[in-house]
């Protein structure tokens, strides 16, 4: 693998500041790097920050201390450089499927005919041939979520992040979901940052799981993840995954059960 | 019977005129029994006496003279109130400031019953056309600003986040999210507005006008003749249902993910 520094995160702290509240830290001094072409999770517990940290890093919202770097250069605004596959629907509900996968494409000025060649063939990459004219309320969850995948894969960026994309689907899809994203990920080769509250999603897929404490979120632990690849289903019954799935839990069990009680 | 229901409920064109029909052809079958019952002419005169007297409008010319001269200016004040409407829900949905300080106005105007000034604009501008335009429009106005502004306001975070994370513009924002999520409401207001307008358009032409729907409407009562007083109300009827028709089928064509 390559060892070249794809993205790094130098000393992020972001504190929000609501006029008649009390100031909220959700990050506290966090510093990692991911290399290219490398699969890297953050998990933790909810209110441990790391959606703030994958806002952070596409540059939606700004930090209050530290900096961004993809490729040395310091990032504080959204580029063509990352792209996001969002958790919740954000497909726009009045364009077809073509049109929604290219519109990264579109925003970028290039003509409609291009933008459909190239949409195309993600389409086909993430399984939804035959599904190009459709209107994403006609798909179901799981098609929904490749379509999501598509879009951003279309705009060709350097870092793919990814903010719980299987949350809102079933058990079953999300398995599946989950086998499609390794192999588009083999075919493409793109540096991934993937943010999950599923720890076994998490091991499955990544060489390196981030794990994070809670208010303020910081980094408690990273673990290499020193499964062969290429990985399948039957993975997730062996010893080596129950058990490093297991490890990172007990990091995170004492901080979700806190959270439980406070609703 | 179940199967009628069936069709009635169908999403498509056929199943909504039958409906359109059932409904009309309800309305005329109450009318000749009523009519049948109430015997005074002056008071009520059954659906065929109407359709003569219409056919007898049409044939004299006074049917054309009319309608040219109501359809010209509710079609012309009804598409500037639109433009006007949408224009200010754009301006109250972009500042806050001026949504702030300029709502409450517009709500007491919205409130007022500005039919109710129609004599005094008619002093202010004369019997000509700018009296009817200017009454038409203030009428018709406030459902399109506040469906704009509720549309441009309702826009879902989600999406206008995606298209920031794609590098979009404010501009690109605007024209690729948040007015197409808006139209579906400016076209539910513009279809309020258009019934509006037609309410808006009569009395204007009661008070002051030589041709028209609500000018034949008011010559016709002064001269007791309820049969013609129906027929140019059934027109209006007609005109209101077809611009209902079509702004709500508008609607449902730019917003099908809303039938789910």
């Amino acid at each position: 693998m390559n060892s070249a520094v794809r993205l790094r995160v130098e000393g992020i702290g972001k504190t929000f500041r609501r006029r008649n509240k009390p100031a909220v830290e959700a990050l506290r001094d966090i510093d990692m790097t991911i290399a290219e072409g490398e699969f890297v999770s953050i998990v933790g517990a909810s209110g441990s920050g790391k959606s703030t940290l994958l806002r952070i890093i596409d540059g939606l919202i700004p930090a209050s201390e530290g900096r961004i770097l993809v490729d040395g250069r310091i990032v504080d605004q959204p580029g063509p450089d990352r792209a996001v596959v969002f958790q919740q629907d954000s497909l726009l509900p009045w364009k077809t499927v073509i049109d929604n996968v290219g519109y990264g494409l579109s925003l970028a000025g290039m003509p409609t005919r291009d933008a459909h060649r190239i949409a195309q063939r993600f389409i086909d990459i993430a399984g939804l041939g035959g599904f190009e004219h459709h209107y994403p309320h006609q798909l179901s969850g799981g098609m929904r979520q490749r379509v999501n995948v598509a879009r951003a894969l279309a705009v060709n960026p350097k870092i793919l992040l990814l903010d719980e994309p299987f949350a809102a689907l079933d058990a079953q899809t999300r398995e599946i979901m989950q086998t499609e994203l390794l192999s588009i990920w083999q075919e493409t080769r793109k540096t991934v940052l993937l943010i999950t509250h599923q720890i076994d999603e998490a091991v499955f897929l990544s060489d390196r799981v981030i794990v994070f404490s809670a208010r303020p979120g910081t980094i408690r632990e990273e673990i290499a993840v020193p499964l062969p690849r290429p990985r399948t289903l039957e993975l997730k019954r062996s010893q080596a995954f129950v058990g490093l799935v297991d490890r990172i839990w007990k990091l995170i069990e004492a901080e979700v059960r806190a959270g439980l009680k406070q609703g | 019977m179940r199967r009628l229901y069936d069709f009635l409920e169908q999403d498509t064109r056929t199943a909504s005129l039958a409906r359109i029909a059932i409904s009309v052809v309800a309305v005329l079958l109450i009318w000749q029994v009523v009519s049948m019952v109430v015997t005074n002419r002056l008071l009520l005169v059954p659906p065929a006496d109407v359709a003569a007297a219409l056919v007898h409008e049409v044939v004299d010319g006074a049917m054309w003279t009319n309608a040219t001269a109501t359809v010209t200016a509710v079609v012309t004040s009804f598409v500037v109130s639109v433009a006007i409407g949408v224009a200010i829900g754009l301006a109250l949905a972009s500042s806050r400031m001026l949504s702030l300080t300029g709502g409450p106005v517009l709500s007491a105007l919205n409130s007022v019953p500005i039919i109710a000034l129609a004599p005094l604009f008619i002093a202010w501008l004369g019997l000509g056309f700018t009296s009817k335009f200017v009454l038409v429009i203030l009428v018709a106005v406030f459902p399109v600003v506040v469906t704009t502004e509720a549309g441009l306001r309702a826009t879902d975070p989600q999406l206008v986040e995606a298209a920031r994370s794609f590098n979009a513009r404010p501009m690109q924002i605007f024209t690729t999210v948040t007015f197409p999520y808006a139209l579906p409401f400016i076209v539910s207001g513009v279809r309020v507005a258009w019934a509006r307008a037609l309410v808006g358009i009569v009395v204007a032409e009661f008070f002051g006008s030589f041709a028209g729907f609500g000018f034949a409407i008011l010559s016709a009562s002064q001269t007791f003749d309820t049969a013609r007083v129906l027929g140019y109300v059934i027109m209006l009827g007609a005109m209101g249902l077809i611009g209902s028709v079509l702004f709500a089928s508008l609607e449902r064509r730019l917003a099908p993910w809303r039938q789910e």
